[in-house]
């Protein structure tokens, strides 16, 4: 009996990837469809029609697909999906080993689990992956057991945002560049008066609320799992511990919204930092200059948001990276075409005209930044990148959140994270519980296997 | 019959009107709004600047928003209707079936029927993916709609059952004696009486079609036949949610609802069974 | 031989008594009585009718449910295979999440609360619009839009509402100075959090409530209440002594939808206060349990527990409720 789903947000149809996958058939299907067999795989291209399935508003330009359809003789599918519906589809489709589509979405924490299900066509066989490594600092992210499983697209990562004018307004003259100078900061634009909570962080029990900590130890100088992942941040002077007591306390201690606790990444962004609610996000997405902050149907700061170097230790820390990559399903029907596609798509001329470098009517989409260094590096150039200088240079420093690859267990990881950190706001543990808690799904998970 | 004009139940129309249509101004109030004015502060209860953008976008917008919902409003609608259609004719048949004869695993039949209900929905959700797929029906209205089809019957069946076993049996007698053969006493005498029912389950099931997503959109891979549901959703972005767009998009969708609820006022004659006598 | 018939005008019964009006306490038996033909062959007729459900039903509804069943006695977990029978371990598993059990506690809640709401919501707005009268129409096309509204649609819109920053409850309050607008509202007390998760829920399953009940409704003949008046009965005592007996059919029936849909509640506290154990759902850590542990087996022994729990808060809904009408 089917009942209406309703569901928002990246969290929201991330869960329904899993209720998919529940219901399995018991003849022979173990739970990660283990057949590799493509139905009909084929290997000529003249010709074939593929499905491209990634999430994103609006197709590329029509020209621009037309030019690829001329250029190899396949036709292009295009289809619009949101990211959350995506994940569904994609451990839907693996689970009953269907086809439906030829190339689709892989996510960075995702690529632990997808690669050990085998749920992904290795691409080595297909594509020059050294070359592609050379302009694409976070390839590295996307291989798993020496197979690259997808290709970056979109370099996202985490950035901290500030609002210019805010800190101006307090009196602020030089931006800092440590975490005690950014506390500091943050404390005396509320002493001042200019906002009344100046910080954002998104403390609903959701994904934004990981990476935030993520990106927080980051910044106070250290990673949240050991190569065979065991916890790093159990100690009270570790790294990961400091990034969630910091957290809580900004909550407690004024310096974050009350209201807070029932925000998540994205609310926060357009409802606070978009609106000039509060200074700073510690742990924003690249992008989000272009595409929210600058537009003025979307916010009423614009002009007024920069990126700010994540303040570390003793001076700026580095920034993690959470890309989006392109990958084959394991179902796909045309594998080879769908390889080509993937060629093209992240070819360094396209990718060029996508940033808008040759004309506006080449662009795709509002949020979109080049996963080629080369490219960024022209776009900072040109000028059309917003804060496109900090972004060059954050695309070559950036790092993976997890180096040796996101584990298989990541959601199950992500979620003790989040769940946990989540209570420590609202009061019902301590972070020394919280804290506690996560080191013991990770220890489990990792003594698992 | 008379209609009751007790004080109380204007003021209780009007609370029930307001429960259910407050939130709907809220939606209707974001969509004429910009992203930036639906979040500032102080809140805008009447949109100071409306727009008309988040219309113009869904319905005339490039980069294949508005193509995606002028093709998926088709879809769901077609969809809706043919589930809709195949659902209650079926179900008529088998719950008059239950109501009025005793045959061999009645009661077993009724009783399954019944109990699927209890299981969640997702747990079918992949068995029917590979059964559809098997058949070749991934991305089909005829898929789709035979899997609507087995989720929506066993209420049907239920309903009717309930409104068929309802009516006083003396008229069905009555046809018998005059040699009506059993289908037509069904045809000519007990449908014309079951009709609220039939029109009821009929709205009931047009909406729980309506309000499908998970189904479609594992069992739709493009805009062949995805609806409407799906191709909102797809309005999300990874990081930010377009909600007065999305909030344009729910008022479009409200649209043939409630022209359908209208209809189906229409249709519900009071008093039938005062003329059962004939 | 064929079946005694039940008498066309049974004995009316105590206060229910009304013309023609039955009101049956015996409800095991479904058909009240058999039109079965004088021949003793076997009679395809039913057989033909039921046959379309029967095949859609086995096929499409029946097998997978029974393949939940089989799986849950199965350990399948796509990071360990490989799959092999456990018996009753994923059910003593179960019961060791605490993270489960915190669930049990808060989807309870929304099964209570959320199944009274509706129904005595539904069974209102089904009595207002039972006659028909200028407008109707246009007042159930409104009660109709909150199940119309696109599931992805609501969840924005609630979140809208609730927003501590920008959302219409704390533009009231700030508006008329009740406070200072920014109040949490979801996230921090558990139980304003549980009742406000269902208070959506419930916003958007009453249409349904309202039309099963509605359509139990039509049924009445008007004759009744008329002879009622007559009788000297006000209004209240028509609703209590015509209208809700006659309508327990409908209400039944309007209460097991509730039931299913309350049990398997997943977008509203998903969405609105996303993973936190303070709202957390059954269904939406057997999600947890299925997907991200990757513990398929788990899961489908949690499907087949919400689904028993189903059945059995359905047949206590159905006793107490459910009544035979004959009319």
């Amino acid at each position: 009996m089917k009942r209406k789903q309703a569901r928002v947000t990246r969290q929201g149809a991330a869960g329904l990837a899993g209720l998919t996958a529940i219901a399995l058939l018991a003849a022979g299907c173990s739970a990660g469809g283990g057949s590799a067999t493509a139905s009909g795989a084929s290997t000529d291209v003249a010709g074939v029609t593929i499905t491209v399935a990634l999430p994103a508003d609006s197709a590329p330009p029509a020209a621009a697909l037309a030019a690829f359809t001329k250029e190899s003789g396949i036709k292009v599918n295009w289809v619009i999906s949101d990211w959350d519906s995506l994940q569904t589809k994609i451990s839907a489709a693996a689970t009953a080993n269907t086809y439906f589509a030829d190339v689709t979405n892989v996510d960075w924490s995702r690529v632990g689990q997808l690669g050990k299900l085998g749920w992904f066509q290795p691409l080595e066989e297909y594509l020059d992956v050294n070359a592609l490594k050379a302009d694409m600092p976070q390839l590295g992210s996307f291989t798993l057991d020496g197979h690259l499983i997808g290709v970056p697209y979109d370099s996202s990562y985490m950035v901290t945002t500030v609002n210019t004018d805010l800190f101006a307004k307090a009196g602020i003259t030089t931006m800092p560049t440590t975490m005690d100078e950014y506390t500091n900061d943050l404390e005396q634009i509320k002493a001042k008066g200019v906002v009344e909570y100046p910080l954002n962080i998104p403390f609903l029990a959701a994904e934004g609320l990981s990476t935030y900590w993520y990106e927080t130890t980051n910044a106070f100088g250290g990673a949240v799992l050991d190569a065979s992942g065991k916890p790093l941040f159990t100690d009270p002077s570790s790294p990961g511990y400091k990034a969630a007591q910091w957290m809580v306390d900004a909550l407690t201690g004024g310096l974050v919204p009350p209201g807070n606790i029932n925000v998540n990444d994205g609310q926060g962004e357009q409802t606070l930092m978009a609106q000039g609610m509060v200074a700073s996000t510690l742990s924003d997405y690249s992008g989000l200059i272009n595409s929210l902050y600058n537009v003025t149907d979307s916010s009423n700061v614009a002009g007024k948001i920069e990126y700010l170097p994540t303040p570390g230790v003793n001076g700026p820390a580095g920034n993690l990276s959470n890309p989006d990559g392109m990958g084959i399903p394991t179902q796909a029907k045309n594998p080879a075409a769908a390889a080509k596609f993937i060629e093209w798509f992240n070819s360094a001329s396209t990718q060029e005209d996508f940033a808008g470098l040759n004309g506006q009517d080449k662009v795709w989409g509002s949020s979109f930044i080049p996963s080629r260094v080369s490219v960024v590096e022209k776009l900072a150039q040109a000028g059309s990148l917003a804060d496109g200088e900090h972004l060059a240079a954050m695309l070559q420093t950036a790092s993976p959140v997890f180096p040796e690859g996101a584990p298989a267990w990541y959601p199950t990881f992500s979620n003790a994270v989040y769940t946990n950190l989540h209570a420590a706001a609202t009061g019902s543990m301590s972070v020394a519980d919280a804290i506690s808690a996560i080191a013991a799904v990770a220890n489990q998970q990792a003594s698992n296997g | 019959m008379s209609a009751r004009r007790h004080p109380l139940r204007s003021v209780a129309l009007g609370l029930v009107i307001l429960w259910s249509i407050v939130p709907i101004y809220w939606a209707a109030k974001t969509a004429l709004q910009t992203e930036s004015a639906a979040r500032s502060r102080p809140v805008e209860y009447v949109p100071l600047h409306p727009t008309l953008d988040n219309f113009r976008t869904l319905l005339f917008g490039q980069g294949g928003v508005a193509v995606g919902i002028r093709h998926s409003m088709l879809n769901i609608v077609i969809e809706c209707a043919a589930a809709t259609t195949v659902t209650v004719t079926l179900a008529a048949l088998a719950a008059y079936a239950f109501a009025r004869f005793t045959f061999r695993g009645r009661n077993i039949l009724f009783y399954a029927v019944l109990a699927t209900l209890a299981f969640p929905p997702y747990t079918t959700l992949i068995p029917l993916y590979r059964i559809m797929s098997a058949f070749s029906l991934v991305n089909t209205y005829t898929g789709i709609v035979l899997v609507y089809v087995s989720g929506f019957l066993p209420l049907a069946v239920w309903v009717l059952h309930n409104y068929f076993a309802s009516i006083p049996m003396s008229i069905e007698e009555a046809g018998r004696i005059d040699g009506a053969s059993r289908m037509q006493v069904f045809w000519h005498l007990v449908l014309p009486l079951a009709v609220p029912g039939i029109i009821s389950i009929a709205l009931i099931t047009f909406l729980f079609g309506w309000a499908q997503f998970l189904f479609p959109l594992v069992l739709s891979t493009d805009l062949s036949t995805q609806p409407l549901t799906v191709i909102i959703a797809a309005l999300q972005g990874k990081h930010t949610v377009p909600s007065t767009l999305m909030s344009a998009a729910g008022l479009l969708a409200i649209a043939v609802p409630a022209v359908l609820a209208l209809t189906f006022n229409r249709y519900i004659v009071n008093g039938l069974l005062a003329g059962s006598t004939k | 031989m064929a079946a005694p018939r039940r008498s066309a005008r049974p004995t009316p019964r105590g206060d229910d008594a009304r013309r023609g009006v039955v009101v049956e306490g015996d409800r095991s038996d479904i058909a009240t009585s058999t039109t079965r033909p004088r021949q003793r062959h076997l009679d395809a007729l039913p057989y033909v009718l039921v046959a379309p459900v029967a095949i859609f039903i086995v096929g499409l509804a029946l097998v997978p449910a029974a393949f939940t069943i089989i799986e849950s006695f199965f350990k399948v977990d796509a990071l360990h295979p490989p799959t092999r029978f456990t018996g009753f371990g994923n059910f003593v598993e179960i019961f060791h999440n605490h993270a489960v059990m915190n669930s049990v506690a808060n989807t309870t809640f929304y099964v209570v609360v959320g199944v009274a709401l509706s129904t005595i919501l539904g069974i209102a707005m089904a009595v207002l619009l039972q006659h028909p009268f200028r407008g109707r129409g246009v007042v159930i096309a409104i009660l109709i839009l909150p199940w119309a509204l696109p599931g992805v649609v609501e969840g924005i819109l609630w979140s809208g509402i609730f927003d501590p920053n920008s959302g219409l409850i704390n533009g009231l309050v700030a508006t008329f100075h009740l406070g200072a607008g920014n109040g949490v509202l979801l996230g921090q007390n558990r139980l304003l959090t549980l009742a406000l998760i269902e208070i959506v829920q419930v916003w958007q399953i009453t249409p349904l409530s309202t039309v099963l009940i509605f359509a139990s409704l039509q049924l009445i003949p008007g004759e009744i209440y008329e002879a009622a008046v007559v009788d000297g009965a006000n209004q209240w005592r028509s609703f209590a002594s015509i209208t809700l007996p006659l309508a327990r059919p409908g209400i039944a029936v309007a209460m097991v939808e509730a039931v299913i849909a309350t049990v398997n509640i997943f977008d509203q506290p998903y969405v609105l206060n996303g993973a936190a154990s303070t709202g957390s759902s059954v269904t939406m850590q057997t999600y947890f349990v299925s997907f991200q542990n990757l513990n398929f087996g788990q899961g489908y022994a949690l499907s087949l527990l919400v689904a028993l729990v189903t059945v059995v808060l359905s047949v206590v809904v159905l006793r107490f409720v459910y009544r035979k009408v004959e009319l």
